[in-house]
């Protein structure tokens, strides 16, 4: 295989890795505040295109209109899903938060199959598909749109981190009992993360139904989302993007050199043997924090 | 007025026969009443298990995340009753509860701890100078305020815990087994900014402590609890010279140890 190829493989899987990590921003979000893996990302993501594609072309809004009113919608409906399925169970198991957020999963599966049905829509973004070359390398415009979208996300969480409200976020992800003893509201902060997620969703729900169309398929991207978040560490944004980038690198140059011999299929294998190994060797992933010792 | 009632208005908190509920069937304290007044030190003493934690999250409100309830009783601060209220709208009010174990925020800095309790109203100006008060009151802190607070020394956490508290403007000020784990000239520094915040700032203080001796070296008045109830309540100098708290808290006694120290106060309770 000549270096180019190889060059061009790698670019390319860096800009799906990004992808990747523009849906598990949403689940480091929720990570952060909840202490739970949030499984309804992906029908969060596949619901916030639906909206999308209803403002837009059900409503006949433009999409520079459909897209932030659709980021609005689902911000709110992220914060009423605390506010009704999460708030009552604050104190409780954290498996018991786990197993609500498959029910709003399947929930939200099953209302998008009855509003919308089951046949693949486009979006439309108006993005062309001629392939650009950068140099020698082919790459893909909505890869490249998408992957902006994911660093300029970060970017953003990083400096929202860091204001007076970001920093209470970060301390109800340290301790909710110290967090309501100083008068922090937890419950609010938990229902902020998911609105926030909600609004991550929306943004990964627009570019990947973009790709792949918008469907029912939309929600299976929780998979190598989870995938990317656990080997960033579930708590670190950074480690979410750093992950989406070696991630999608392996996957994209490993399945060109494997499918040859394995008959295709082998981009599945390398998500399965990587999330495999992180949960065996370093369960606290590439970034994430592991309790302090308290002497 | 009674002197009943004198005594009420004079304190800023007042707690009447309260009783405490875990889960419906757990009674943690059994009718405890007790007053702190304005610009009063108090402590609250007792053996492990006695309700001196539950005593204080019935005050703070913090008993409803436990899953524990006000089965009768009633609290009030300030005049006003806050027996149901949300623990937050107490914060609001004034009542700051700092936590056992010094909870600090681990992955935050001390300045950001410091800034993750104040007030969400509070603007840049006051939070700048609100921050450098607490500084003043704790150097150590102040040298370390951009550093990790999970890998802050824990006599600078618990210094930490308590400065986070004033963040929110308290003028009342709980306090859970603050020298626990301590070295004794830390609890000494430690308990000498208590006191000194409590004179300069007249901030009413209730301090709960295994440590009797060093607790009533700073408090006017002290109550022991024992078994969910209040056994005795007396002035900081009477409980120093009564023999029991000096048999079982102050160390005096054949015992030689903490450990034959809590083994014997189980046998021998005032009530049981
Ligand atoms: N969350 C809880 N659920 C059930 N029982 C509790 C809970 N917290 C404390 N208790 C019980 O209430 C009693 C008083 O506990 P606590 O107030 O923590 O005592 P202290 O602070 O004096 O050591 C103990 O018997 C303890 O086991
Ligand atoms: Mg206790």
């Amino acid at each position: 295989m000549d270096l180019i190829l190889l060059a061009e493989l790698a670019v390319n899987g860096v800009l799906t890795g990004l992808l990747y990590s523009l849906f598990a921003i949403g689940l480091v979000l929720i990570y952060k505040a909840s202490s739970v893996p949030n499984l309804s990302q992906g029908g969060l993501t596949m619901a916030g295109a639906y909206v999308v594609l209803a403002l837009a072309h059900d409503m006949g809004l433009p999409l520079w209109v459909a897209i932030p009113l659709a980021a609005v919608v689902m911000f709110v409906f992220g914060m009423g899903i605390e506010r009704v399925a999460l708030r009552r169970l604050a104190g409780r198991p954290v498996v018991m938060i786990l197993m609500m957020t498959l029910g709003i999963d399947i929930f939200l599966r099953g209302t998008t199959l009855a509003i919308w049905g089951g046949t693949s829509r486009s979006v439309d973004l108006g993005v062309s598909y001629e392939p650009l070359f950068v140099g020698d390398i082919l790459v893909s415009r909505i890869h490249l749109l998408g992957a902006a979208v994911a660093i300029l996300l970060f970017v953003v969480f990083v400096l929202f981190f860091r204001t007076r409200l970001g920093i209470r976020l970060r301390a109800i992800a340290d301790d909710y009992m110290a967090s309501w003893s100083v008068g922090i509201s937890v419950e609010r902060g938990v229902g902020l993360s998911w609105g926030l997620a909600s609004i991550v969703a929306v943004s990964a729900g627009i570019i990947w139904g973009e790709i792949q169309g918008v469907d029912q398929s939309l929600s299976l991207l929780l998979l190598k989302g989870l995938t990317v978040a656990v080997l960033g560490g579930l708590d670190s944004i950074f480690g979410a993007v750093l992950a989406g980038i070696i991630l999608g690198i392996i996957e994209n140059v490993g399945s060109a050199y494997l499918d040859p011999f394995v008959g295709g299929g082998s981009r599945d294998l390398i998500m399965a043997a990587v999330l495999i190994l992180t949960v065996m060797l370093r369960p606290h992933g590439l970034f994430g924090r592991t309790d302090i010792e308290r002497v | 007025m009674t002197p009943a009632l004198e005594k009420e208005a004079a304190s800023i908190l007042s707690m009447n026969s309260i009783e405490v509920l875990y889960d419906n069937v757990m009674l943690a304290i059994k009718g405890v009443s007790i007053q702190v007044p304005r610009g009063g030190m108090v402590a609250l003493l007792g053996s492990n298990g006695a309700g001196k934690s539950t005593t204080l999250k019935a005050i703070s409100g913090l008993l409803k995340v436990e899953r524990g309830r006000i089965s009768r009783g009633e609290i009030s601060f300030d005049g006003s009753v806050i027996t149901g209220l949300p623990a937050q709208q107490r914060v609001e009010m004034g009542i700051c509860h700092v936590i056992e174990g010094r909870r600090v925020f681990e992955h935050l800095t001390p300045d950001e701890n410091l800034e993750a309790a104040a007030p969400v109203s509070m603007n840049r100006a006051t939070l700048k100078a609100e921050k450098q008060r607490i500084y003043e009151y704790f150097p150590r802190l102040a040298e370390r305020k951009n550093s990790q607070a999970g890998y802050l020394s824990g006599g600078e956490q618990q210094m930490l815990a308590i400065g986070r508290a004033l963040m929110t403007q308290p003028r009342l000020l709980m306090l859970d087994e603050p020298s626990l784990g301590l070295a004794p000239f830390l609890v000494t520094e430690i308990f000498g900014i208590i006191r000194r915040i409590n004179k300069e700032q007249g901030l009413s203080v209730l301090l709960v402590e295994q440590n009797a001796l060093a607790a009533l070296e700073i408090v006017s008045d002290g109550y022991l609890i024992e078994n969910g109830r209040v056994v005795m309540h007396d002035t900081a100098q009477a409980l120093k010279s009564n023999s029991d708290i000096q048999e079982f808290y102050l160390g005096g006694g054949s015992a030689t140890n903490f450990h034959e120290i809590k083994h014997y106060s189980r046998r021998k309770r005032w009530l049981s």
